[in-house]
Parts: structure tokens; C-alpha cells; sequence
């Protein structure tokens, strides 16, 4: 389990930011499959936020990094000074 | 030619340009011709932190333009028709002022003055109320209008890059129709921090200039006008007008696929391609030339080779460039522009080339190229009779329009066959509506695909499901490409524009939000439904004012009678949120009687043939429509009247009738002292003895839903009761824009 804060933050970035229902979204919830189906702009949306929330960079970052809220917290975490 | 087949001859005999290439058509051309390039670093916006930082700006400032108080983009656009009607010799007279129309494409509408607006309110205490009403493209065609004293029917077309073709194939298609001699066709957009941070935000710029169909992975932004005088032949004739070249035919379609990227397979674009060349009576190896899309992104520039090859590959003679390498993607301004590049190349036989090859690249394209003649760096000397430009657009909104240096018979699909409203969709309310989860579950819309759009497109996906599903239609592949979409409106996605905005004047240009910026586009509503639905016929958004939901009909039935397509969903749509409210107040229209509603509502148009065939429901015929307009300043309507009544005059005469039969109607007026008065005077003098009823105090002033909402209500009392036979709906667009629309009782 990553972070609570983190967690909490990224998910009211991608509330706030890509219009997700608060309700629909957990932090396990896969963020690119049919339920919450992200696409290429939003991956786009998410680094700009996570840079702007962290300072953190995953511009070029592996794809299973994106892959929920856990996974975005576990990078956050891994690359924050 | 036949004197009847004169009579379809629409003409081109004035152009006109401003962009970074130059001034005015000559420098453009000579520019273009020459492969100078107009790219720079951009002055116009801060390009602080991004990691492109080039431009195509035109060289003209604001100031220079003109010292009347309009945004950048109606300035520019009115640059362009000036140049163009000094060019054409056109004289207006009070005689013959109402029979030459403005229709203009645009795509981020006053973006420069919203961007101002809030600087000023974010930074310098507070921005200027005068600078509201230069925020919505709605002004441009308008503005243009007032300043040469055309008073024609006007429309601003805001299908982004789309745009300045589909303005010139609806303005001959208006023509042809009758309905007008002459039209300033066109397109125009300013440089601005809005399109700049939006396209930045989606990696779609080159940190280079762009070299379509090279190696560029992404577009230079540009900006300017192109105008077109298109003329009726008989009208040119009669006049002694020189003739530049034909407009033959023209072709719309949508993707059906995603909001931003084309389809890789080139589809939509092949059959706008496909329709242009079948309408003009051409085969593709007729075809000599094309002014391509050609972006210099990945997607439109794989997909759009694909395209060439696929229809042109058997042709021995086809040249392709994008005049993009020098003008920079101009977005609504782009096809009208590449439109007077391409009637220059018609009528003197040389061809602008695609520049910024190196010998490397050269060699590369040499393989990639196979039957098509790439025209590279260097211009091209060859005769060309017929010429093809494209347009593609966000939204998946695919045009193309073709040129003829010689007169040439175009087949003839227009019908005189009776239009009913099959189907409704009304998603309204006074105030706001308080959208649910089921609103949007019962169509069967997901979540995933519902959170991307912002409330305008929500809205009209809502009303345009509904009204498919009413209609009893389902999208399948037999007949995706009979069904078309015209929506109308106001103000359009003003609440996603100005969030956008003032992020970026807040946070700078390199903060613009990849996920908000294509539903800043006004056509993106459009997009998402044609992509909900599987529509992939003619689609096209016009922002012009309340009665954009009733001109929307007016313009879907002049479609299914161009023998376009055989269903159209017309709608009118407009949002209400905070951003509305505060921009409304901003003007001093709120507190009084006026109250805002917002919504969507989409009738289904459908030719007999295709109603009884499928045994579709009617609930009304759509037998009479028109549209007028007499130029007054923007943001008022005094001294308009007169247009009113001419609308509805010129719809009981399509319809056959006299004002005097008409014994139902359904009025626009709202509170605001200016429209109500309007109404009474114009309506009190035309008609007797009929019922008036209002769906305003329903739903308030939902603007361009409103107008469609009052054709609907006709529809349905028409349909209920049998104490009425004939409905009239008419509504009113400031500047002094009017529609009015016909229905009678089903029979």
C-alpha cells in the first residue's frame, strides 16, 4: 500500500483534473481499462499533474507505473528528493 | 454549357489574403510560389517554458488593421474581404445589399480578447465588459457584414481546421440554391496563447518548422484570413465580373473515430475526397492538383497519404503540397487560405511546393511518394484544370472543395422531396440542469467516454441520442454516411474556453491542459456525438446567436435538398454555469426579466423517402425556412427588424403560403425589451388571429436550445391537437441575424 497522502492527492488530481466520479475512482481501480478508460491525452494530463502536485518527472516513465492511483503513489514515492 | 446548367455555375471573382506570408493575395501567392516561408519566433504570446517556440504570425498589427474596437480575428477576417471585394468590383447598394451573405470558418473565436479579459482581470485590475462581447466567434461574420454593409445571411462555420472549406462549400451550396448571388466565403483565426497552449499541451508542435509529409512530427500554428468572393455565374456575367475559376463540387464527412486524432485508415477522409470529386462530375485522374491538409503531424500526415494513394494511385498526373510549410496551420483560417492559394495556381499554372526537404529527405520521400507528384521545395509549372484542397479537422470533420479553370456540367442531386421531423431529443431546463448518472447510463453512454467531454458537449450528446433513439434510428454500416449533424449555438464551450484561459494567463503558456483543450473547440460537441453515434456524414457546427438552433434547420434541410444526405439531426445548444452567468452579468443582461437556461434539443429532419421506407413516425412537415439579416453592431438588434420580417416572409413563400395562414406560433421573445419589442412590432404586423405560445418561461433563455426548443414544441402541438395547421418558430441573433421556420401538421 503506497502512501495515504500521496494517494489522496493523486486522486483528487484526476477528480479535479480528467473529470473522473470521486465515487468510480479507488486506488486500485485500473486506471486504463474499460471502466475508467484513460487514453493517451489523459497519461499526458497525468504527468503534467504529478509534476505540478510532486515535482516529480514520468515523462518517458514505464507504462505499469500508470497503471492506478498505488502504482502512480509507488513512483511518487521511489523519485521524490 | 446549357443556360440551365449556367444557372448551377458558381464562380469565383474576388480574393483576398492576410497571413505571414504577406498582406494581400499577390505577396501571399508570390510568397508561397517561392517557397518563403513565413515561420518565426512567436511575439504574440509568451512562449516561456514550452519547448516550441515558433510561429507563423501575420506581420500586420492590431492596430495597423483597424482602429474599430473588434478582436484580432474579425480585423483580420475583415482585411481579407476587403482586399477580396475591391478584387471582385463588387458594389453594394441598398438594392442589392441583402443578396450578398458572410459565412466565414473560425476556430478559437476571440481567443485573444478572452486572453486579454482576463489578463487584464487577473493582473491589472479588472477586465473591460467591452471586451465580453468580442469573445465569441458568433461576432466575426457579423462584424464583416457591418463594416461593407452586406446583408445577406451570414454563419460563422466552427469546425476548427475544417472550417474555412466547409464555409466556402456551404456558401455555393446556398448559391446554387438560389438563396443568394454572392457570399464573402472564407476563414479566419489570430495567433493566440489559447490554440498555442492547447496544442502545446498535446506534443502536437514542431520545436521546427513544420514539414508536412517529411519529418516533422507536429504542426507550426499560424493565423490570417482568406476570403473568397463565390458568385452565381449569372450574377458575375450580368455584373461584367472577371472570373477567377469554377467552384465545382464539395465534400463533408465526419470520422466517427476520436476528438484530436484522424482515423488511420483514412476513411472519413476518402469519403470527403470522394464526395468532392463525384459532386463535381470528376473522376480522381481528372484531379491535377491538391492543396493538401498535410499538418506535419504523424497521424494526419500517414493517414492522409494513405488517402492520396488510395484514391489517386491509379492517376498519372497528380501533384500534392501543403502550403502549411510556410503559412503555418492557420486552423479556421487554413482552408480558406490554401483556398486563394489554390484558385491563384488554377488560374496561372504554377504550383506552390511543400517546403524544408533536405537531400536526405528527398530520397525518403522519393520511396514513400510512388505515383504522386510531391511537389518539394522548388514550385511546379504544369496546367491545371481541375484542383482539390482538403481540410481535416479535430472532431473527425473531414472537407474538401474542387476548383475548375474552365466551366464544367456538375451532376444535379438537389430534390424537391417533402422533409418530416421524425424524432426529438429535448435535454433542457430553467437555470441549470441537474445532470444524473441515469441521464447519460440509459443511452448506454459509459462513464470512461462521458467524463472526457465538458457540459456543452454533454448537453448536446444527451438531446442527440435522445432524438436518434425517439426517431427509432440505428447507426449501422448501411447508413453511417446518410445521416448528418448541423448543430447551432450561441456561445458554445465558453466554460472549458475560459477555464482554459485563465489557467494559462495564471500559470503561463506551458501549463495548457491536454485533456480540456479539445473541448475548447466549438465543433468538438459535434465530434463526440458523431463518434457516440457512428455519424459519419456532413457535420458541421455554426455559432451564430439565439436563432443558431433554428438556422441549424434551416441549414440540415438545405443538406437533405442538395440530396447530401438522407436524415440530418439539427440542434441548438447552450450551456449555463457560473462562466456564463458571469460573462452575461459582465454585459448588464442579468437581474432583470432575462433569466439564463441552458440545454440541447436536436430535431430529426428526414426526406419522405427515408421516413417511409423505414415507417417512421412524423410528427410535423418542414415546409417552409428561411433566413435574413440586416447588420447592425454586435451585442444589439435595433434597426434589424426589418430582417425578421423578411425571414418570415421568405419562409411562408418557401412554404407556399401567406403569413396569414399561419395560425400557431412560437416566439423568441425572452424578457430583454430589445427582442420582445422586436417580436411584437414585426410578428403583430405580419399575423392575424393566430395562438402564441413560448417555451421560455419553461426553460429561460437557453439560447440556441431555446430555437430549436420553439420548432419543437411546434412539432409536438402540431402533432397533439388538431386546432392548428400551420406552426411558425422565429428567432433572432444580435447583430440582427434572424431564422424562421414552418412546420405544418403531418398529413
Amino acid at each position: 500500500m503506497a502512501n495515504e497522502e500521496i494517494c489522496a492527492k493523486i486522486k483528487a488530481m484526476l477528480v479535479e483534473n480528467l473529470r473522473i466520479p470521486e465515487d468510480e475512482l479507488e486506488y486500485d481501480s485500473e486506471l486504463f481499462g474499460d471502466d475508467i478508460g484513460l487514453d493517451s491525452i489523459d497519461s499526458i494530463e497525468i504527468i503534467a499533474g504529478i509534476d505540478n502536485l510532486f515535482g516529480v518527472q514520468m515523462t518517458g516513465a514505464a507504462r505499469e507505473n500508470f497503471q492506478s492511483i498505488n502504482t502512480l503513489a509507488k513512483f511518487v514515492e521511489e523519485h521524490q528528493q | 454549357m446549357d443556360n440551365n446548367s449556367d444557372k448551377r455555375r458558381v464562380v469565383v471573382t474576388g480574393l483576398g489574403i492576410v497571413c505571414a506570408l504577406g498582406d494581400n493575395v499577390e505577396e501571399c501567392f508570390n510568397a508561397a510560389v517561392n517557397g518563403v516561408s513565413g515561420i518565426e519566433e512567436v511575439k504574440s504570446v509568451n512562449t516561456d517554458g514550452c519547448y516550441a517556440k515558433l510561429g507563423a504570425e501575420a506581420k500586420i498589427s492590431t492596430e495597423k488593421l483597424s482602429d474599430k474596437d473588434c478582436d484580432r480575428s474579425s480585423l483580420l477576417c475583415i482585411k481579407a474581404a476587403e482586399e477580396a471585394l475591391a478584387d471582385a468590383k463588387y458594389e453594394i447598394t441598398p438594392e442589392n445589399s441583402s443578396r450578398i451573405g458572410v459565412i466565414v470558418g473560425n476556430c478559437v473565436g476571440g481567443a485573444a480578447s478572452i486572453d486579454k479579459y482576463f489578463t487584464d482581470e487577473l493582473k491589472n485590475g479588472g477586465g473591460k465588459p467591452s471586451d465580453v462581447l468580442k469573445m465569441p466567434a458568433s461576432a466575426i461574420a457579423n462584424n464583416v457584414a457591418l463594416h461593407f454593409g452586406l446583408n445577406g445571411t451570414t454563419a460563422n462555420i466552427v469546425n476548427a481546421c475544417a472550417a474555412g472549406t466547409i464555409s466556402i462549400a456551404y456558401a455555393c451550396d446556398l448559391i446554387r440554391a438560389g438563396k443568394a448571388d454572392a457570399f464573402c466565403a472564407g476563414g479566419s483565426d489570430s495567433f493566440s496563447s489559447l490554440a498555442f497552449a492547447g496544442f502545446h499541451a498535446l506534443h502536437a508542435l514542431d520545436e521546427n518548422p513544420c514539414s508536412p509529409f517529411n519529418k516533422s512530427h507536429g504542426i507550426t500554428l499560424g493565423e490570417g484570413a482568406g476570403i473568397l468572393v463565390v458568385e452565381s455565374y449569372e450574377h458575375a456575367k450580368a455584373r461584367g465580373a472577371h472570373i477567377y475559376c469554377e467552384i465545382l463540387g464539395s465534400g463533408v464527412s465526419s470520422d466517427a473515430h476520436h476528438i484530436t486524432a484522424p482515423r488511420p485508415d483514412g476513411q472519413g477522409q476518402m469519403l470527403a475526397i470522394n464526395r468532392a470529386i463525384e459532386n463535381s462530375g470528376l473522376k480522381p485522374s481528372d484531379i491535377d492538383y491538391i492543396n493538401a491538409h498535410g499538418t506535419g503531424t504523424a497521424k494526419n500526415d500517414e493517414a492522409e497519404f494513405l488517402s492520396l494513394h488510395t484514391i489517386f494511385d491509379g492517376s498519372d498526373g497528380l501533384s500534392v503540397s501543403s502550403t502549411k510549410s510556410m503559412t503555418g496551420h492557420c486552423l479556421g483560417a487554413a482552408g480558406s487560405i490554401e483556398a486563394v492559394l489554390t484558385v491563384k495556381a488554377v488560374c496561372e499554372n504554377v504550383l506552390p511546393p511543400t517546403i524544408g526537404y533536405t537531400e536526405d529527405d528527398l530520397a525518403v520521400l522519393k520511396e514513400k511518394a510512388g505515383n504522386i507528384d510531391f511537389i518539394s521545395n522548388t514550385k511546379r509549372e504544369k496546367t491545371v484544370n481541375f484542383a482539390a484542397s482538403n481540410s481535416f479537422a479535430f472532431g473527425g470533420n473531414n472537407a474538401s472543395v474542387v476548383f475548375a479553370k474552365n466551366p464544367h456540367e456538375i451532376p444535379d442531386r438537389t430534390n424537391n422531396e417533402r422533409i418530416f421531423v421524425t424524432g426529438l431529443g429535448d435535454y433542457t431546463a430553467k437555470g441549470r440542469i441537474d445532470i444524473q448518472s441515469d441521464d447519460y447510463k440509459n443511452l448506454g453512454i459509459k462513464m470512461a467516454f462521458w467524463r472526457k467531454l465538458d457540459r456543452f458537449s454533454q448537453l448536446m450528446l444527451v438531446s442527440g441520442m435522445r432524438a436518434l433513439s425517439d426517431a427509432n434510428i440505428t447507426i449501422s454500416e448501411e447508413n453511417e454516411r446518410d445521416i448528418g449533424i448541423i448543430i447551432g449555438t450561441s456561445d458554445g464551450p465558453m466554460t472549458e474556453i475560459v477555464n482554459f484561459q485563465k489557467n494559462v494567463v495564471a500559470n503561463g503558456t506551458a501549463s495548457g491542459s491536454a485533456f480540456s483543450f479539445p473541448n475548447t473547440v466549438y465543433n468538438a460537441a459535434g465530434g463526440y456525438f458523431s463518434i457516440f453515434a457512428g455519424i459519419k456524414g456532413y457535420n458541421v457546427t455554426n455559432a451564430n446567436g439565439v436563432q443558431a438552433g433554428l438556422q441549424s434547420i434551416c441549414y440540415a434541410a438545405d443538406v437533405l435538398k442538395n440530396g447530401d444526405e438522407d436524415i440530418m439531426v439539427a440542434a441548438g445548444v447552450d450551456e449555463n454555469t457560473d462562466v456564463t452567468e458571469y460573462l452575461y452579468g459582465k454585459l448588464g443582461l442579468l437581474g432583470g426579466k432575462m433569466e439564463l437556461g441552458e440545454g440541447a434539443v436536436s430535431l430529426i429532419l428526414e426526406k419522405e423517402s427515408s421516413a417511409e421506407k423505414r415507417g417512421a413516425q412524423k410528427y410535423a412537415e418542414l415546409v417552409g425556412y428561411a433566413s435574413a439579416h440586416k447588420a447592425v453592431e454586435f451585442g444589439k438588434l435595433k434597426g434589424s427588424e426589418n430582417a425578421l420580417k423578411e425571414a418570415v416572409l421568405k419562409a411562408c413563400e418557401s412554404a407556399g403560403i401567406s403569413a396569414d395562414d399561419i395560425d400557431l406560433v412560437c416566439g423568441a421573445s425572452d424578457g430583454l425589451e430589445e427582442v420582445d419589442s422586436a417580436e411584437k412590432e414585426v410578428l403583430g404586423e405580419l399575423l392575424k388571429n393566430c395562438t402564441y405560445v413560448t417555451i421560455k418561461d419553461e426553460i429561460g433563455e437557453a439560447r440556441a436550445a431555446g430555437a430549436a426548443k420553439q420548432a419543437m414544441q411546434l412539432a409536438i402541438t402540431l402533432r397533439e391537437s388538431d386546432m392548428y395547421k400551420y406552426g411558425l418558430a422565429v428567432s433572432f441573433g444580435t447583430g440582427g441575424q434572424y431564422s424562421a421556420v414552418i412546420l405544418k401538421k403531418a398529413v
